[in-house]
């Protein structure tokens, strides 16, 4: 099973997209667990997750975040503006999967 | 226009950063967060307190008698809400130095304390709680971060007491902060004294002069508000969380505004400020998500005609009631979208003053120093916000409509250009 986190400003927006990922992952038939979190918490999530994805508006605490990452691995990136817009399930899905894929 | 837009981002990227990751301004952002649950419990037990009509329902010994059991749920919290602010700094600041977080905690508070005149009128050996809200918070915040910073120089210092090794480890814990907080309190002891031979007499008039009073007197003017929403714009423009930004600095001030209408409202005396914690939220950038985007989601509905609107405006709609909007800032988009610059600036500014005038000419309540979680559908957050007054909700419709006007012509255009984009590609496909 892939642990995907998401983390938006405080887990509110990521959380729209939670829901919209899980229901492509059941459709892909992948077994994945995702959750949302405020930036806050998102390091102390970071032991537990094998990607770790923020929402756009938040890509400036990208570099804080890779550098807590760095001590388990964790790949971290920005999700693609269109697709977080778009609330595209799929997109951020697939792409969380590759990530965590390359850990 | 391309060149300018990456300028642009390429100055505000690096500020976002800055401010954003800054140890204090993360440690000040935390610190309140730990303060909102508790201010949240007071401002509900607030908003029922006055429930609007019941003093001409039931007799007025009965609605006092209501009224007394209630205000104790506000008077430990909102009332207070400095106190817990500071606990949140020194807790947050000690803890992003990865040391024992609750003595940073307590070491604030007890800092604070010191400081803080023990004393009303004639009668001694009481905290006048008024400085445990809106008029010591500027004390208190600076103090958390002096005394969070003072307890980690004794700790690396290695002025400690160690412990031989067997003697059970919450033992030697505590006996490890005994001199880091003995020195950092001793200080805090000093500056007292201090203080008191001057002309201030205390910490507490020195900081409310000097930094606190002029602070939020520029804080509360209309200038400093459209530059603060400007600047939330701006940041939201190139994608980024403006309000995370820009609140990091300015709660203070906003926070400070608040608590000396809720003070008042109290009270039943004429509220002071017009610009509050819940003016910037309730009635500006918050309502319906950043830039009222609510507006455009209900001017969507109204006159777009391209799919590629009306699925937005679909996907948009329920999260934009509870004033989350990332949909339609990145999905429309709003972010780079040179057309959309215009009317993302203006509306706001426009909506700005009007607000402030409606409150400033008494034509609406000013806001009553509750805090409505943000996440409140608008128009029941109006409501809330302005001490259950229908014409707080008024002025948000009124708001939206301002919002909706200004877009009308702009995304008209935009709806235009996907319409078209639209028919063709299906021409082609025929």
């Amino acid at each position: 099973m892939k642990n995907i986190l998401l983390a938006c400003s405080s887990g509110m927006s990521t959380s729209l997209l939670v829901s919209k990922m899980e229901a492509s992952a059941e459709a892909l038939g992948e077994d994945v667990k995702i959750w949302a979190v405020g930036q806050d918490k998102a390091i102390a999530d970071l032991p537990e997750t094998d990607v770790l994805l923020i929402g756009p508006q938040m890509r400036f605490m990208q570099k804080k975040f890779e550098k807590a990452a760095e001590e388990y691995n964790v790949p971290v990136e920005v999700i693609d503006s269109m697709a977080y817009g778009r609330v595209d399930g799929e997109a951020v899905l697939k792409r969380a999967l590759e990530l965590a894929e390359s850990k | 226009m391309n060149k300018f837009m990456s300028f642009l981002e390429g100055v505000l990227l690096p500020v976002a950063d800055k401010l954003n990751n800054n140890r204090y301004l993360t440690a000040l952002r935390d610190g309140f967060m730990v303060a909102l649950p508790l201010i949240i419990f007071g401002s509900i037990f607030v908003v029922i307190a006055n429930f609007p009509f019941l003093d001409m329902v039931i007799s007025e010994e009965a609605f006092t008698a209501y009224q007394n059991a209630l205000g104790p749920a506000s008077a430990a919290t909102l009332s207070i809400m400095g106190l817990f602010v500071i606990i949140g700094i020194g807790y947050k600041l000690t803890e992003s130095y990865e040391l024992e977080s609750i003595y940073g905690g307590v070491v604030a508070l007890a800092a604070f304390l010191i400081l803080t005149p023990q004393i009303l009128e004639e009668t001694t050996g009481v905290i006048p709680t008024s400085v445990l809200g809106a008029e010591g918070m500027f004390l208190g915040i600076i103090t958390a971060f002096v005394a969070a910073e003072l307890y980690r120089f004794f700790v690396t210092r290695g002025w400690t007491i160690k412990m031989p090794a067997g003697v059970p480890g919450a033992v030697s814990k505590s006996f490890s902060a005994l001199i880091p907080i003995t020195m950092t309190l001793s200080v805090f002891l000093l500056i007292r004294f201090l203080f008191s031979i001057t002309d201030f007499e205390t910490a507490q008039t020195f900081i409310y002069s000097i930094i606190q009073e002029p602070l939020t007197a520029l804080g509360s003017g209309l200038p400093a508000t459209i530059i603060a929403v400007l600047f939330i714009q701006l940041f939201w423009f190139f994608g980024l969380h403006g309000q995370i930004i820009i609140n990091s600095v300015l709660d203070p001030i906003w926070y400070t505004l608040n608590d000396q209408n809720l003070q008042a409202f109290q009270a039943g005396q004429e509220l002071p400020n017009v610009v509050t914690k819940q003016f910037i939220d309730t009635f500006l950038v918050g309502m319906g998500g950043t830039g009222m985007t609510l507006a455009v989601i209900i001017l969507i509905f109204a006159v777009g005609k391209s799919r590629q609107l009306k699925e937005l405006g679909k996907l948009g709609a329920p999260a934009g009631i509870f004033n989350v909007n990332e949909p339609i800032i990145f999905g429309l988009p709003i972010v780079m979208n040179p057309l959309i610059l215009v009317p993302w600036l203006i509306a706001p500014v426009i909506v700005t003053i009007v607000t402030f005038y409606s409150m400033s000419l008494g034509l609406v309540p000013k806001p009553a120093g509750i805090i409505v979680p943000w996440t409140t559908p608008p128009l029941l957050s109006g409501f809330l916000a302005t001490g259950n007054a229908w014409q707080g909700a008024a002025l948000q419709a009124v708001n939206l409509v301002i919002v909706m006007v200004i877009w009308w012509p702009f995304l008209k255009v935009m709806d235009k250009q996907y319409y078209e984009g639209e028919k063709s590609a299906e021409n082609k496909d025929n």
